[in-house]
């Protein structure tokens, strides 16, 4: 089992190199190697999408990737969010605003692929963000807050791109 | 003292404090937590549900790679106290049962085998290398099975039956009340096993440290675990037990003065209780007087400071499951002690559907004696309970069946009720605690009003109406005991429900909808919850409970100048550090940031075994951190009238300062107040209260539930769910939204999607989440919420919303289901409704 081999990936903006054992999930090296724990395990079965990270800018679910298959990739944790000064990202502060989470467990995986709803700079009404937040569950919420926070964020980066146009 | 209550801060939807870390990623759940030299659990668990255990091999796994440690179901026996209930009701049987299986599983995913070894995985691919054999027995699969008489192999054999609890209660002449009614209604309710389902598992990590051992655990109270660890794995012989107590007399004679103050306090309430449960229990298994003797007689000669400190940190939910102390958590912190290395325990998700707690699963026989005009004159019921293999830790199914036998009748007026309460075991997962465990009292009576409504010609809205305690029949004693005072509002609640939901518009949309096949229903349900109840409340559930209700607050000025308040409470979702925060800074006039709520470490914080449920924090730690901080602000004004040389009296406190009423530049900081009373000798200023709820008090809402379901594939989507409710003073209005919200979906997810499933043989069979189907985002609708609030001079008017959702959720929907299918003369008596069985009850599919 000892069967290991060597990647080399950028996560959060900084180049990693790591030895890895070939049948480790991407979520695993996250949480133990990296220390980034950020990423939660919620089912490690591809349901509940609190593993979600940004693999080359795409919402993926880290617990059903092996650590191996990221190789040469570049990795965006709930970490590497807020800015570096520590200041939550519009994102992260619209879920403060809006009162969006309770326990958060699921946090990190809806804010990674709301992320990528607010950079692709799409317009959804209510019905298309539901059917698109549907991949990742909240336990806690029944979602309204959760949905709110989103809306708010989108149209708050709508109104900055006009502005900017 | 301040007359005002509602201060800058309380009533307002301020930001959450817990956000600046968990929105950032910088939560510390359990599963983060890494210690040095620690080694990963892994249980073996049982593939039958009921069979002996013939042998154990363990030789090929202890060579596996990585492997630290093994240890079976008799190793661990060996090392531990075995679990026994303490909350004893007559007519009870508590099995004594140990952390693994020893010589007979009893459930799919019981624990038989313990694999310690340097990474999960490793210890995940030696537990394959466990040989079992196994000899299967005869499984208990249903109630049905469960009730049979003489069974061949009981799951408890000193039961001899596997109904573990039979008793009826009765108020008021129940016999003569249906003898005289001109109609009795009857229906058989069933409700199917569910499960909390938090997105966080259980887990533990217990750390062993040069000089204590350190159980951090997603725990939702962390005293009573902390209890539970120390009986549990504070196994000693009988010599060395008598030579630890003889050589610690110090410890001995402050426990003995410690119980005689409790006794002599609680005088009055114990002698309530007349020990029939203790004795009807030593009858069926007279080994639990001498396991609780030695388990008591081990906990009191351990040195204290080698008793496990308990630490939660963040919590990724619970909504009950958390709250019960596990037999993994005493295997693995007995694990830990016996190698003298760490071990972490994080389940996983196929382990938390199977055993991590299921919940409900109860059928309610209900009759009702109505007179001629909707009159509900009495009510008898029949409950079931399927408490599964084993009972939960520290309370179960015994306990919310106490709470059922109170609220069932509502705020409604029978003069008579009769609850006969059984409660089966079956090989299942056990029953825990699941977000107002009790509801179904509520799910069968609502239910129930809407059927007999329908029989006697009138409205869902009409028989409730006609019924429910109105406030010029207040103050009124529930015929099972608790006062309803004069502020419950739940008849309000339904007024404002009905003029909201705008029925008559609904039915002409009813009418008109139905050409379209689609069938389209409204449903109400009225309840009200015990958050805090009234004060005469506890006596009802338990004689004598209302010794254990207190919730204890302690708060210190630190020497910058911050407040820290010490609750009890274990926040995992609740955002107590933000609520209990606005309370006492309105108290004692400071900023939020000023205020740091502290919980979760038995270290710190103050002596509570109720940990956070029942929907307590708000009224009771809520309150609590209103009087503790008052207390300390009285302190703070003494000490600073000193530093000012003025009257306390002519003291303002403004923006965390204190300064001479109308002199703002003359004051004194937080901070030169903790200084001063550090030097004058008094040490840190702080208080410590025990709130008792003080009048106490209900919660009420009325839930209006709308649906509509496609008549072709029988899927039900809720376009609109309205929720009122009146839980007194809000203290941040978006977090009790959020909380009504969550058991409202909770309540969806029950009635629609998910289900516990087994086979009529006890064979699991929903082990994942494609299995058990949690509701998403679209499944959800936006729940629209009106607050009421009743006019109260309760110096703290805070009333808990923690549970309420969930019990009104089921009752409105299933009421709204039943409304849309009546016209095509269907019934609902069963509370699991996903389309195939929406289907069938429409007959166009067979059963």
């Amino acid at each position: 089992m000892s069967n290991t081999t060597s990647i080399t990936l950028r996560v959060n903006g900084e180049q990693v190199e790591s030895q890895v054992a070939v049948r480790q999930s991407l979520a695993d090296f996250i949480r133990e190697d990296l220390a980034l724990t950020g990423t939660h395990l919620g089912c490690e079965h591809g349901v509940c999408g609190a593993c979600t990270v940004l693999l080359n800018g795409a919402a993926v679910r880290s617990c059903l990737m092996l650590a191996v298959q990221a190789d040469g990739t570049a990795i965006t944790t709930i970490e590497g969010l807020a800015g570096l000064d520590g200041k939550l990202s519009p994102l992260q502060q619209s879920f403060m605003d809006h009162h969006g989470f309770q326990c958060a467990f699921c946090a990190p995986g809806f804010i990674l692929t709301a992320q990528t709803m607010l950079e692709d700079g799409k317009k959804r009404d209510r019905d298309h963000l539901r059917a698109e937040l549907s991949g990742n569950l909240c336990r806690c919420t029944g979602y309204q807050s959760i949905l709110a926070s989103v809306e708010a964020a989108m149209n708050f980066a709508g109104a900055a791109s006009e502005d900017g146009a | 003292m301040r007359a005002s209550i509602v201060g800058k801060f309380v009533g307002s939807s301020v930001t959450r404090k817990e956000d600046v870390r968990l929105l950032a990623g910088k939560g510390r759940y359990v599963a983060d937590i890494t210690v040095d030299d620690m080694v990963h659990a892994a249980f073996l668990r049982s593939p039958h549900p009921h069979a002996e255990i013939v042998s154990v091999d363990t030789t090929a796994a202890k060579r596996a790679v990585g492997v630290v440690a093994i240890y079976t179901g008799q190793e661990i026996k060996e090392k531990t106290n075995p679990f026994v209930n303490l909350a004893m009701l007559p007519g009870l049987y508590a099995p004594v049962f140990w952390p693994l299986a020893v010589d007979r599983v009893r459930m799919i995913g019981d624990p038989v085998v313990l694999v310690l070894a340097a990474s999960r995985a490793e210890a995940e691919d030696a537990l394959a290398l466990v040989t079992i054999d196994y000899r299967v027995l005869e499984p208990v699969g249903t109630i049905g099975a469960a009730m049979q008489s003489a069974p061949t192999d009981p799951i408890w054999p000193k039961n001899k039956s596997n109904v573990v609890f039979d008793h009826t209660d009765t108020f008021g002449d129940v016999d003569a009340v249906f003898a005289s009614a001109p109609h009795v209604f009857t229906e058989r309710f069933t409700s199917h096993r569910q499960s909390n389902q938090p997105m966080e598992t259980r887990g533990c990590v217990a750390e062993v440290t040069a000089t204590e051992l350190i159980f951090h655990s997603a725990t939702q109270s962390a005293h009573s675990l902390r209890w539970v660890l120390a009986m549990g794995t504070g196994k000693a012989g009988a010599r060395e037990t008598i030579r630890a107590l003889k050589d610690n007399k110090t410890r001995l004679k402050a426990f003995g003065r410690g119980a005689k103050d409790f006794l002599s306090a609680n005088k009055e309430n114990l002698g309530k209780n007349d020990n029939a449960g203790m004795i009807h229990q030593v009858r069926r298994d007279p080994s639990t007087l001498r396991h609780l003797g030695q388990m008591f007689a081990n906990t009191l000669a351990v040195d204290p400071r080698r008793l496990p400190r308990v630490v939660a940190g963040d919590i990724g939910g619970a909504f009950g499951v958390k709250g019960h102390s596990t037999r993994e958590d005493v295997a693995v912190c007995a694990a830990a002690i016996d190698l003298g290395r760490s071990v972490k325990w994080i389940e996983d998700r196929v382990e938390h559907l199977t055993v991590g707690g299921t919940a409900r699963d109860e059928t309610i026989n209900l009759s009702m004696a109505v007179d001629n005009d909707g009159h509900v004159l009495g009510m008898r019921a029949d409950l079931i309970m399927d408490q599964g293999a084993y009972p939960a830790i520290p309370f179960g199914a015994p306990l919310f069946s106490r709470i059922m036998k109170v609220m069932m009748p509502g705020t409604y007026r029978p003069q008579a009720f009769e609850l006969r309460t059984r409660i089966v075991a079956t090989n299942k997962a056990h029953y825990v605690a699941y977000r107002g465990p009790w509801a179904n009292e509520t799910w069968a009576r609502e239910r129930m009003l809407d059927i007999v409504a329908r029989r006697m010609g009138l409205t869902a809205t009409e028989i409730r109406e006609r019924n429910m305690y109105g406030p010029s029949e207040l103050p009124v004693k529930m015929i099972t005991g608790p006062t309803l005072d004069v502020e419950m509002s739940a008849k309000a609640t339904l007024e404002k429900a009905i003029s909201v939901a705008n029925v008559s518009l609904f039915r002409s949309e009813q009418m008109a909808a139905r050409s379209e096949r689609k069938l389209l229903g409204v449903g109400f349900a009225t309840f009200h919850e015990a958050a805090p109840g009234p004060p005469d409340y506890a006596d009802a559930l338990l004689p004598g409970g209302a010794m254990l209700s207190s919730e204890p607050i302690r708060t210190t000025l630190e020497a910058n100048g911050t407040v820290s308040v010490f609750t009890q409470q274990v926040p995992h979702g609740q955002s107590h550090e933000t609520t209990f925060a606005q309370v006492a800074a309105d108290e004692l006039g400071v900023p939020l940031e000023q205020v740091r709520v502290v919980f979760g470490d038995t270290k710190h914080t103050p002596f509570g075994l109720l940990g956070t449920g029942g929907s307590r924090g708000g009224p009771m730690a809520g309150g609590g951190s209103m009087f503790a901080s008052r207390e300390l602000r009285t302190k703070i004004l003494k000490q600073a009238s000193d530093l000012l040389e003025a009257d306390v009296e002519d003291l303002q406190i403004t923006g965390g300062a204190i300064h001479v009423s109308g002199v703002p530049s003359i004051s004194v900081s937080f901070a030169d107040v903790a200084a001063a009373a550090q030097k004058v000798g008094d040490g840190p200023l702080g208080s410590d209260v025990s709130y008792d709820g003080g009048r106490g008090g209900w919660v009420q809402a009325t839930h209006v539930c709308f649906v509509e379901i496609d008549e072709d594939t029988g899927i039900v989507s809720i376009p609109r769910y309205v929720v009122v409710e009146d839980c007194g003073d809000l203290i941040n209005p978006a977090i009790v939204d959020g909380q009504i919200r969550g058991g409202v979906a909770q309540g969806i997810g029950a009635v629609l999607y998910e289900k516990i499933a087994y086979d009529a043989d006890a064979n699991f069979q929903s082990s994942t989440f494609i299995d058990y189907l949690l509701p998403t985002a679209m499944e959800i609708p936006d729940i629209e919420i009106h607050h009421l609030k009743t006019a109260s001079d309760k110096p703290a008017n805070f009333r808990g919303v923690g549970e309420g959702g969930m019990i009104g959720a089921p009752a409105a929907i299933t009421n709204a289901i039943e409304d849309a299918l009546a016209h095509r003369g269907v019934t609902i008596t069963e509370q699991h409704l996903p389309p195939t069985r929406i289907l069938e009850l429409l007959g166009t599919i067979n059963t």
